[in-house]
């Protein structure tokens, strides 16, 4: 689809929404104020794994100004989780990590609930504590969680404990052509633990209705998912549980999985609420956050190709340990993941890849931005450059030696449409001067790629309603954290209905209102809301011309619509305002309000039939290394996108640098430390590096059109892809200059001086 | 111990009664009602709840209420000239910069006071200027951008 088409799709408007935020009255969840609203409290687990003897609220309740104390003893006796089902709200029986909740307090002011969680007193038997997966996985290991099962599809013979996850990728015969290849390489890769401290902290605020229906204010990304868990952990039927979610602060995945993101503060809250018949609000502090919320988990990853001396890869087996946390939280979903994604994305004619998901005493592993990409693309891309340095091939000219071309597989996609990767490739050797450029001493160049394979997911829905005045009210159930409420769902609404891109407002999640969603995660939102509330304005748009045409004595089929007029074609002195049709609706239908769906079904038909279009990237960098003190300074980055159609491509480039900057910041200093007994060492913003302006280099963002997806109008998803290839192209490009290659983030000065020491 | 803070804050004059405990932040927020401070790590690093003290860019969290007493006070909401947008403000608005926009009100004002203080900072003024303001959105690159514009737009360059 050429661009001209559009009206307004494919352009860069001013964000919606934009003005109140720099005013200063974007209203966000920790903003909200309730009528006689007290504050709550989470006391939390001091040791990572550890029996409860007991539990004395007593002294705690009898404080003044306190209205309730809760602990497990006021919830039902029911569990939450996503694959497995093994975490309580509030801890019973034990502690699993030093986050752990364990009892809540509401009450009149902030210190008085500090006074108060003090005052519980809870007797521990301390339990043996497990830091490192590949420890957990040991028979000798202490069993974190007793009734739980291990993963059904485990081979036969294996041997492990605290697994809650299994995934094998099985291709071709590995064993056979990897005795047939010239050069085996062989090597393991590890990241670390990040959070991904979005700047707004975690909220909820919840008050029980006078009629007796509960009210929860959620910062979630995914309020559904919330309701859901907050009505079965209370015991509650889904319509006496209402959430409504403000503007997000950010989120990154972080805000992503229901309630296992804030650890069941909504329902604590909620239980809070009921308990002190008062509306509760609790707002976690940043080091609280940083030792109990979901994280991006850590990856040890197990990785060996067999290729043949042109450069061909024969063969790749694997192992990847993908660390869950204390829970099986979104661990099984990312650790499964980052174990199809280390098969890479070029032609794998043979692989086998082994991933076991392993509990641990530490933070749960949520779908933080790219779940198990970026893991996986440090040791795939790591390795690739290890693999032609041993060839004596250049690391680009080895990456298209192995390129698929259409109608080829790669793990975890049966057939592609199209490839764009060779091209980004093209483009962005071609942008940082790849072979040509000039590098000083201790100047190192780098590339990787990456995919984020889009695969089946759920569907969702979306409600165009069309106001008297023409203006448009749109109802998705993705919320805004700076992506497509704001972005792109006006322009695609504004597109199908010729009316300005301010005539439309996109209205914030409220459960009681809001088509269901899984939530803003897994890069879905432009195709899931987008193609559902395009379809809904298409529908919004037949039904203004069914009306239209009787008025204008013309057939629907001859009227099209523009700056809200609606004309018959070719004669355009026949027409009729659209908000004159809008009116007239209350008179024969009552209101125009149009609807569509995004269909997951249809999708993977399509897919099956015709192949899909994934999208594709290549980073590419040049670092400079002081090997005194160990520090890099990337001087030069470039990122090369294939993200399909861009529908509002300042919000795509946005997505893009965003989510790289937050890559390079887990490559060069971002780690969440732990002492052995569990304690995280970092918690707060003074400890917890993240990258400032001045260690940022400017990211050179390129979109590379001519692929389009299954989004509307071509659209692919953005958000997450640009995460995968920092950490990777950046260790490469380190390796170009000091000819040292770092297979254990993060690449920050004492790990980078150690390693140029050991070599 | 409570007492009477008696300050200007967006050229209005406000007398409030506070604790010795309380941070401006928390004042501005939670006994003005002023919700467009944003309220991050609480301890001066992020630079979210930024606001201008006496002509100089402060963290907010990290300073007492009791401090203020006698103060001249902008915060965001009183950037504005009535529904005229600063300089600052529309260029984050015009080069995409706002994302969640969370860090926006505090970036806005650690910016508005470096263009109170040079016309055309140089790369390094801005590193300095807003090093202490973290966004975990747009990796910096569009607020860049914002900022130039802005510069260019006070000074009659754009």
């Amino acid at each position: 689809m050429a661009k001209a088409e559009f009206t307004v799709v494919g352009s860069s408007p001013a964000r919606i929404g934009g003005v109140e935020r720099v005013v200063g009255k974007g209203v966000y969840g920790i903003d909200v104020m309730l009528k006689d609203q007290l504050h709550g409290g989470i006391l939390r687990s001091q040791y990572a794994h550890a029996k409860i003897v007991s539990i004395d609220i007593s002294e705690a309740k009898a404080l003044l100004g306190v209205h309730a104390v809760v602990t497990a003893a006021d919830a039902p006796d029911v569990r939450y989780g996503r694959s497995y089902i093994d975490r309580y709200i509030l801890a019973r029986h034990k502690v699993r990590f030093m986050g752990d909740p364990v009892a809540a307090v509401a009450a009149e002011t902030p210190a008085l609930v500090k006074q108060a969680l003090k005052k519980i007193k809870v007797v521990y038997e301390p339990l043996p504590v497990v830091i490192d997966p590949e420890d957990a996985m040991r028979p000798e290991a202490p069993t974190l969680h007793e009734d739980m099962p291990l993963p059904k599809n485990l081979p036969d013979g294996v041997k492990v404990k605290n697994v809650c996850g299994f995934t094998a990728v099985h291709v071709g015969d590995p064993e056979k052509a990897m005795a047939e290849a010239d050069v085996i390489v062989e090597e393991a890769y590890e990241t670390k633990m990040i959070h991904p401290q979005y700047l707004e902290p975690r909220m909820t605020a919840a008050q029980v209705e006078p009629n007796g229906r509960l009210t929860v204010w959620a910062n979630a990304q995914a309020p559904f998912p919330v309701r859901q868990e907050v009505a079965k952990t209370l015991g509650m039927p889904l319509n006496k549980v209402r959430v409504i979610s403000a503007e997000l602060g950010g989120g990154f995945g972080g805000k992503g999985s229901g309630i296992t993101s804030g650890a069941a503060v909504e329902p604590i809250c909620a239980l809070l609420a009921m308990k002190a018949k008062r509306a509760v609000m609790i707002v976690l502090d940043k080091a609280e956050e940083t030792i109990s919320t979901t994280i991006r988990a850590g990856a040890k990853m197990y990785i060996k190709t067999g290729v043949k001396k042109d450069g061909t890869i024969v063969a790749r087996t694997g192992k990847v340990i993908y660390d869950a946390g204390a829970y099986s939280g979104f661990g099984t979903q990312a650790g499964g993941r980052c174990t199809n994604m280390l098969g890479g994305w070029y032609l794998m004619p043979n692989c086998h890849i082994d991933g076991y998901v392993v509990y641990t005493n530490k933070q749960v592993c949520g779908p933080v931005r790219g779940p198990g990409g970026p893991q996986a693309a440090f040791a795939v891309e790591s390795h690739m450059d290890s693999i032609a340095t041993k060839l004596g091939m250049d690391p680009a000219e080895f990456r298209m030696k192995n390129m698929p071309k259409p109608g080829d597989k790669i793990v975890g996609v049966p057939k592609l449409r199209d490839v764009s990767l060779g091209e980004t490739i093209r483009i962005a050797k071609e942008k940082i001067g790849w072979g040509k450029v000039k590098l000083e001493k201790n100047q190192g160049i780098g590339i990787a790629t990456g995919s984020w394979i889009e695969s089946a997911g759920p569907g969702g829905g979306a409600v165009v309603k069309i106001n008297e005045d023409g203006s448009a009210t749109v109802h998705i159930g993705k919320i805004d954290m700076g992506t497509i409420p704001g972005f792109g769902i006006p322009l695609i609404v504004a597109e199908e209905l010729g009316i300005p891109v301010s005539d439309v407002t996109v209205v914030n999640v409220d459960t009681d209102a809001s088509p269901w969603d899984a939530g803003t995660v897994g890069s879905r939102g432009i195709l899931v809301s987008g193609t559902a509330a395009r379809l809904a304005a298409i529908d919004a748009r037949g039904q203004i011309f069914k009306m239209a045409a009787s008025l204008l004595e013309a057939s629907p089929d001859d009227l099209e619509i523009k700056d809200k007029q609606i004309r018959v074609k070719g004669t355009p002195a026949k027409s009729v305002a659209l908000a004159t049709v809008a009116t007239n609706a209350h008179n024969i239908i009552g209101e125009v309000i149009g609807r569509g769906y995004c269909d997951n079904l249809a999708l993977m038909a399509e897919e099956k039939a015709h192949g899909s279009s994934q999208p594709f990237t290549t980073h590419a960098c040049i670092v400079e290394v002081d090997t005194d003190t160990g520090n890099v300074k990337i001087l030069k980055y470039v990122a090369v996108h294939d993200i399909g159609f861009p529908i509002h491509r300042a919000a795509v480039e946005g997505q893009i640098e965003g989510a790289a900057a937050m890559s390079i910041g887990q490559a060069l200093c971002e780690q969440v430390v732990f002492d052995k007994n569990g304690r995280t060492m970092n918690p707060s913003f003074v400890d917890y590096l993240m990258p400032t302006i001045n260690m940022m280099p400017r990211i050179e963002t390129t979109l590379v059109p001519g692929y389009p997806g299954a989004g509307p109008y071509g659209a692919k998803g953005a958000g997450e892809i640009a995460c995968v290839p920092p950490l990777a192209c950046i260790a490469n490009a380190i390796y170009n200059a000091t000819g040292v290659r770092i297979r254990k983030l993060p690449l920050s000065p004492e790990n980078v001086l150690r390693s140029l020491k050991e070599a | 111990m409570s007492f009477t803070i008696n300050a200007t804050i967006n050229d209005k004059k406000v007398s409030a009664s506070t604790e010795a405990s309380t941070s401006l932040l928390e004042f501005l927020r939670d006994t003005l009602e002023m919700k467009g401070t944003k309220l991050c790590c609480n301890t001066g690093e992020c630079g979210a709840c930024t606001i201008i003290f006496n002509g100089k860019p402060i963290n907010s969290c990290v300073t007492l209420a009791a401090d203020a007493d006698g103060a001249t006070i902008t915060t965001i909401e009183g950037l504005a000239d009535g529904a005229n947008l600063h300089a600052v403000q529309q260029a984050f608005i015009d080069t995409g910069a706002v994302q969640c926009g969370y860090c926006t009100p505090g970036y806005i004002m650690s910016v508005a006071a470096l263009l109170d203080r040079t016309a055309k900072p140089t790369a390094e003024d801005i590193e300095e200027a807003v090093s202490g303001n973290i966004c975990r959105c747009t990796g910096y690159a569009k607020i860049v951008d914002a900022i130039h514009l802005a510069a260019d737009r006070l000074s009659g360059r754009a």
